[in-house]
């Protein structure tokens, strides 16, 4: 005879089994082999061979590992602000309910609908030096730089282009800006606060935990920069792009394991640890944020 | 949680454009740094044989080999129409027809992006199945691919048949070598020539017919071939080496080499820091690398190239950039503002200490685990013969890895082929390391530095090479 309780947890497995194996086959258990390949030499033809700490020690004596965590860092801490502030802006005047608002919504939310490697081939041409921004920041007497090919100006480049794929964030941030509830500005009215001091004292507030989510979300995926870095560095992906400045930290790990970099072959093994090391940096600098969460993000249910 | 599951599926699909986009990029077949042109040459005396009428040479001498039956796969990144029809002759010269060499053997040739042939069949061969019978593998990278069992050794095949290398070019066979065994038979090369635009030879008081041979004569030349605009911009620059060809090429013609003959790693040697101090004095000499970029921004694809624009008088290019020049016929301003057809030579790689050149190109390899290696060895056999050499070299203007094919009289007749063949006498291809196969990517990384000035050719050759000597295999 099976207890209610036993059975009714057996029917709660039996019902996320779907999930459990598809996890265990599919994430959880590549991610344990990648942890134990971090160990091992492993081009994938050959037998993995176990050598312990060796790829970390190396990878820790890797000059270029540095440069790509510089060169990633960098972009986490330019572009998650500029990010975060133009796409509040943009949602705020989104939010005013003048006419043509869903319009607005639609245009900024079209790119992301685009596929994005085409859109990475568009913006290659709209920042070439003879291209569409420098033309145009020549009607205003700025000579332009060669955004893609100049060592200095490729991050800030991925930054502008970056701008371009900001929709979703900016639906977000319009979504709990609607859900903020209308009593609070008709009394802050009634206290006298005028605009701004309503959007600093009441609308900034009751968005901070989405602005916590994006913040979280996206230095989780700007450090996983990949694909845009890996088209504009073009035939020069092997080397990191021009003098280095688009080897981000993936691009980094897949010319180690496709054999782009390092000695030569498949280096799965020395991949694997960059991989295992990247999961602990963005581990770190996320549980970093949750503790400063507590002083700055508002959660109206919290007790 | 949702929203991540979302941009997981979004980054998948990315990841899968992005791959499908990069094939298609590379769909043309043109090797980075092989530089296969596929274009037809067209100029009067050039043999084309694109008619039906050439005569199948195949068989010469030899029995067809009836017993080989069955079916291989091939596979190849020759796309575009010319290279794609020329390997079909060739496959119709060795099997699948009455004909043929291997009259019962059926030959499926299937194209492969150059960007994605050489990891799936790698993947292929880790997964054991679905890898070809046959690969063009790139030369150069032979070794590797041998010492990572990627590749079968042919060495017991070819001892049985007597094939031992004395039909090739003696770098290409040395190329195919691991540890003293072939992985692959040579299929094509290719060769460095020096092209001089007659039309600003003439103007600039220079003979014509009469090309700098070493590095102290292409100065003098250049002295003369330079072109100012009034504002002091260039109109026309004699000269710059590095079009098409790298400083780590130009050092085999000052007597320089990056992996030593006891395959040791010797990038900073005397010869290459004075090749790399010659080029840089290059880039100087036309105001410095930022100016030389935006010289460069103006340019594009032939016919808009540095050289058939008739910006740049003199470049180094492999063989196969005549027949560009001669499917394009681009044709250059004159003084007096109207335009010419643009005249050009072809001579030997000026050199500093001693003539030299590189080469780089193709083998036919037998992927580990394929299903018919003996039928895959006498296609490659064929393949690899005189008569289906010289009919790939007639088609596409590839010099061919078979000597008595590269000989051929119909293309002989041509000088500027005698001028390629001459080349291929001088050329060297030993730059394989095999702790690093990868050394060059220190190189490339320290290169533009050395250019602008933020490191002497010194520095830069003394970091790489302990940056190349530190990094073992982790």
């Amino acid at each position: 005879m099976i207890r209610p309780v036993t059975r009714e947890a057996l029917t709660g497995w039996l019902f996320a089994l779907p999930w459990l194996i598809g996890f265990v086959l599919f994430t959880g258990g590549p991610m344990l082999f990648s942890l134990y390949a971090s160990f091992t030499r492993y081009n994938i033809l050959t037998a993995p061979e176990w050598i312990g700490l060796r790829n970390y020690s190396v990878l820790f004596n890797d000059p270029r590992f540095y440069v790509a965590l510089q060169n990633t860092i960098w972009l986490v801490v330019v572009k998650i602000p500029i990010v975060v502030v133009v796409s509040i802006g943009i949602a705020l005047l989104l939010n005013m309910q003048l006419p043509g608002e869903g319009l607005f919504r639609t245009v900024f939310y079209l790119p992301n609908v685009l596929a994005g490697v085409a859109a990475i081939f568009l913006w290659r041409w709209i920042l070439a030096p003879e291209g569409l921004l420098n033309r145009g920041l020549g009607l205003f007497g700025i000579d332009g730089p060669a955004w893609f090919s100049d060592p200095d100006w490729t991050k800030p480049g991925l930054t502008v282009m970056g701008m371009w794929w900001i929709g979703s964030n900016i639906l977000i941030y319009l979504a709990s800006l609607k859900g903020i509830p209308a009593q609070l500005y008709e009394a802050a009215a009634i206290d006298g606060a005028t605009g701004w001091a309503r959007v600093w004292h009441i609308t900034l507030p009751m968005l901070s935990p989405t602005i916590f989510f994006q913040i979280v979300t996206g230095i989780i995926g700007t450090f996983q920069i990949f694909t845009s870095a890996y088209i504009i560095a073009g035939d020069q992906v092997a080397t990191g792009g021009p003098g280095q400045s688009l080897l981000f930290y993936v691009l980094y790990l897949y010319n180690r394991a496709f054999g782009k970099s390092g000695a030569g072959g498949f280096q799965m093994g020395y991949a694997s640890a960059m991989a295992w090391v990247l999961f602990l940096i963005i581990l770190a600098v996320t549980l970093f944020q949750l503790w400063l969460a507590r002083r700055w993000v508002y959660y109206e249910t919290e007790n | 949680m949702k929203s991540v599951m979302h941009r997981r599926a979004w980054r998948a699909g990315l990841l899968l454009a992005l791959v499908a986009l990069t094939l298609g990029a590379c769909g043309g077949g043109q090797g980075s740094g092989q530089g296969n042109v596929d274009v037809l040459p067209t100029a009067p005396g050039l043999p084309t044989t694109n008619d039906a009428t050439a005569p199948a040479t195949a068989g010469q001498g030899q029995q067809p080999n009836t017993a080989i039956s069955g079916s291989i796969t091939f596979w190849h990144f020759w796309g575009s129409p010319v290279r794609r029809n020329a390997i079909r002759r060739v496959i119709a010269l060795c099997a699948g027809n009455p004909q043929a060499q291997l009259p019962n053997l059926q030959v499926q040739e299937v194209f492969k992006p150059f960007g994605d042939i050489w990891t799936a069949n790698i993947a292929a061969v880790a997964a054991g199945s679905g890898m070809p019978d046959v690969i063009v593998e790139d030369r150069p990278l032979l070794a590797q691919r041998a010492a990572d069992g990627v590749d079968q050794s042919l060495q017991a095949f070819a001892q049985r048949d007597g094939v031992d290398g004395s039909a090739f070019w003696p770098f290409t066979w040395q190329q195919t070598l691991y540890n003293g065994e072939t992985y692959g038979i040579p299929w094509e090369t290719d060769a460095r020539v020096l092209y001089w635009n007659k039309n600003a030879f003439t103007a600039a008081g220079l003979d014509p017919e009469k090309p700098p041979t070493t590095w102290d004569q292409i100065q003098e030349y250049a002295d003369k071939l330079d072109q100012k605009n009034s504002d002091g911009s260039y109109a026309r620059i004699g000269f710059f080496p590095l079009i098409n060809t790298g400083a780590d090429i130009w050092t085999y013609t000052n007597g320089g080499e990056w992996v030593s003959a006891e395959g040791q790693p010797v990038l900073n040697s005397q010869q290459n820091i004075e090749t790399l101090a010659w080029v840089k004095q290059w880039v100087d000499r036309y105001g410095g690398w930022e100016s030389i970029q935006k010289f460069r921004a103006q340019f594009a694809a032939p016919p808009q190239d540095p050289f058939m624009s008739g910006k740049v008088a003199m470049i180094v290019d492999i063989q196969g950039y005549s027949s560009q020049l001669n499917f394009y016929r681009p044709r250059v301003p004159t003084a007096d503002g109207k335009t010419e057809e643009l005249l050009w030579g072809v001579g030997a790689f000026p050199y500093k200490s001693k003539p030299a050149n590189w080469s780089g190109g193709f083998a036919l390899s037998i992927p580990k685990g394929a299903a018919n290696p003996e039928a895959a060895w006498e296609f490659i056999k064929c393949a690899t013969g005189q008569a289906a050499q010289t009919s790939w070299a007639r088609d596409t203007y590839a010099l061919p890895a078979n000597q008595a094919a590269a000989n051929d009289p119909t293309l002989i007749a041509d000088p500027n082929w005698r001028v390629f063949i001459e080349a291929l006498g001088n050329s060297t291809s030993g730059n394989y390391l095999a702790s690093y196969p990868n050394w060059k990517e220190q190189l490339d990384q320290r290169i533009d530095r050395v250019w602008s000035g933020q490191l002497s050719p010194e520095q830069a050759l003394n970091e790489a090479q302990q940056a190349v000597q530190a990094e073992a295999a982790p």
